[in-house]
C-alpha cells in the first residue's frame, strides 16, 4: 500500500484520466474526482467540484482511506464555443463555478494540511486560451484567465510554506472536449501551428508529473504545450 | 545514444546540465573555451570535450563538424549555457566588453543553433535549450548587457521555435533567476559584496525562501529536452522560486 497519494479532480475527462495513469506509472497512489466513474484511479469519489461541502467531504474521505494528499491536480472543466452576445447568465456562471471554483475548492481542501506538512504541489489546468484569447468562448476565457491569477497569487502565499503552485495551459487538445467536428480539428486550421497538430493529453500529464515531481523550483509557473498556438 | 551538445560545460549550470544529460542516457559533448580544459568532467562522463569560442561562427561550425565525426551521429540536443559573466554600471562598461557579453551569450546560441540544424533536420528532429535568465525579462541595474542578451535569448527562442517546429526541432529555454554556481561569486564581486551577503539578499526576495540549486534548473533543461513533448516549442521555462510570476 506504498506510495504517495495524488488528487485529480476531473479524472475522468481526457487530460486527468491520462493524469492518472502517468502518476500511477510513476508510483502514486490515485484518487479520483469527477461527476462520473473514474475506472483507472485507486480511489473515486463522485462529485461536482463546484461544491465545496462535496469536495472537502472527499476530501476528508480520500485522506481516510489512502492518506495525506501530496500532490492534488485540478483537471476538472467543460468547453463550449458560443458568441458573447448568446453567453447565458447561467452559462457565465456555471464555467467560472467549475473551472475557478474547482480549484478553489481543491485547494481549499488540501492546502492547510500541506502548508501543516509544509510539502505539497499543486497543478491547475487553464488554457492557452485564457492567454492568447479566444474568437467565441468569453465564458470559458475568463475562468481560466482567472485560474492563472488564482494560481499566481496562491503560488506567492502558500511557496514560504513549502507548497508550490504551478499551472499547464494546453493549447487545442486530443479529447472528448472537442467533438469531430470541432473547427480546432479542422487542417486548415492546425496548419495554422508550427507543429500542425493537436496537443495529446498525454503531454500534458508528462508536464504535470514534471511540475508534481521535479520542478522545485518552479512556482507560480504556466508551462504552456500548445503546438506553437501562443508563443 | 544520442548526442546532446553542452555548450558552457565547464560552468556551475553547464556542468550540472552536462551530468543529468549523461545520467539519462545522452552522449554528452562538453563545450566551453578553448582555455578552459573540460576534458575531465568528458572523461568521468563518458563523453567528448568540444573546444571552441561560441562567439566565433567559424569555429563553432569546425567543432560541430568535428563531434559529429568522433561520435559518428548528428547532434540530438543541444543546450545553449555558455555567458561571459560581466557586469558594469551602463556609463562605465567597458565597450568591448560589452559586446562581448551580447557575442558570447546571444551570438553564441544563434551560432550554435545555426551549425546543429542541418544535422538535426537530417536526423529527423531535435531540441534546443536556450538558457536565457531573470534579467532578461525584468532588467537589472548594473547588468545591461547581460539583460539585452537574455532578452534577446528570449526573442530568439520563440521566432526558431516557430520556424523550426515544422522540421521537427523544438526550441525552447530555461530562465532561471540566481543560481548557487562559482559564478556566484563573480557577481558579488561585481556588487561589492561578499558571496554570503548576495546570497542572503537574493534569497530574501524568493517567495521559495532560498536560490536554485544548478540541478534543479539542470532538471528543466532535461525536461525541455524529452522528446515526448514535441508540442512544447518556444516557450520560456520560468524556474525561479516565485520572484517573477508573469508570461515571459
Amino acid at each position: 500500500m506504498g506510495g504517495r497519494v495524488a488528487l485529480v479532480a476531473g479524472a475522468a475527462g481526457g487530460i486527468g484520466a491520462a493524469i492518472v495513469r502517468e502518476l500511477a506509472g510513476r508510483g502514486w497512489r490515485t484518487a479520483g474526482l469527477d461527476l462520473g466513474p473514474v475506472p483507472d484511479a485507486d480511489h473515486a469519489v463522485g462529485v461536482d467540484v463546484s461544491v465545496p461541502e462535496q469536495v472537502h467531504a472527499a476530501v476528508r474521505r480520500i485522506e481516510r482511506e489512502l492518506g495525506p494528499v501530496e500532490a492534488a491536480l485540478c483537471a476538472a472543466g467543460h468547453y463550449t464555443i458560443v458568441p458573447v452576445s448568446d453567453i447565458a447568465w447561467s452559462d457565465w456562471t456555471r464555467m467560472l463555478r467549475v473551472h475557478l471554483g474547482g480549484v478553489v475548492n481543491v485547494c481549499r481542501a488540501v492546502t492547510p494540511g500541506m502548508v501543516e506538512r509544509r510539502r505539497g504541489a499543486v497543478v491547475a489546468i487553464t488554457s492557452g486560451l485564457a492567454i492568447g484569447g479566444g474568437e467565441a468562448e468569453a465564458h470559458y476565457t475568463a475562468a481560466k484567465g482567472a485560474v492563472i491569477g488564482l494560481v499566481r497569487s496562491l503560488a506567492a502565499e502558500l511557496a514560504p510554506s513549502g507548497v508550490r503552485v504551478n499551472a499547464v495551459a494546453p493549447g487545442p487538445t486530443d479529447t472528448s472536449l472537442l467533438p469531430s467536428d470541432s473547427p480546432w480539428r479542422r487542417p486548415s486550421f492546425l496548419q495554422t501551428l508550427p507543429t500542425a497538430r493537436l496537443t495529446s493529453p498525454e503531454e500534458v500529464a508528462l508536464i504535470s508529473a514534471y511540475l508534481v515531481e521535479e520542478a522545485t523550483f518552479c512556482v507560480g509557473e504556466i508551462l504552456s504545450p500548445n503546438a506553437g498556438a501562443v508563443i | 545514444m544520442t548526442v546532446a551538445l553542452v555548450t558552457g560545460a565547464g560552468g556551475g549550470l553547464g556542468t550540472a546540465v552536462a551530468r543529468r544529460l549523461a545520467a539519462g542516457g545522452h552522449h554528452v559533448a562538453l563545450n566551453d573555451r578553448p582555455d578552459r580544459d573540460v576534458t575531465a568532467l568528458a572523461r568521468e562522463l563518458g563523453g567528448i570535450a568540444a573546444p571552441a569560442d561560441v562567439a566565433d561562427p567559424v569555429a563553432v561550425t569546425a567543432m560541430v563538424e568535428d563531434v559529429e565525426q568522433r561520435t559518428g551521429s548528428h547532434i540530438a540536443i543541444l543546450v545553449a549555457a555558455a555567458s561571459h559573466i560581466s557586469c558594469g554600471t551602463f556609463g562605465e562598461h567597458d565597450l568591448d566588453d560589452w559586446w562581448r557579453v551580447i557575442d558570447v551569450d546571444l551570438g553564441g546560441a544563434f551560432a550554435c543553433a545555426q551549425a546543429v540544424m542541418p544535422g538535426m533536420v537530417e536526423r529527423g528532429g531535435g531540441r534546443m535549450v536556450l538558457v536565457a535568465a531573470e534579467c532578461g525579462l525584468t532588467g537589472e541595474a548594473g547588468a545591461s548587457a547581460c539583460s539585452a542578451a537574455k532578452a534577446g535569448i528570449v526573442a530568439l527562442t520563440k521566432s526558431l521555435g516557430r520556424e523550426l517546429a515544422p522540421l521537427g526541432i523544438a526550441v525552447n529555454a530555461v530562465a532561471p533567476s540566481v543560481i548557487d554556481t562559482p559564478q556566484l561569486e563573480a557577481r558579488a564581486q561585481a556588487a561589492g559584496v561578499t558571496a554570503e551577503e548576495l546570497r542572503a539578499r537574493e534569497t530574501a526576495r524568493v517567495p521559495l525562501g532560498r536560490i536554485a540549486t544548478p540541478e534543479e534548473i539542470a532538471a528543466a533543461v532535461a525536461f525541455l529536452t524529452d522528446e515526448r513533448l514535441p508540442t512544447l516549442v518556444g516557450q520560456i521555462l520560468l524556474s525561479n522560486g516565485g520572484t517573477l510570476r508573469s508570461r515571459a
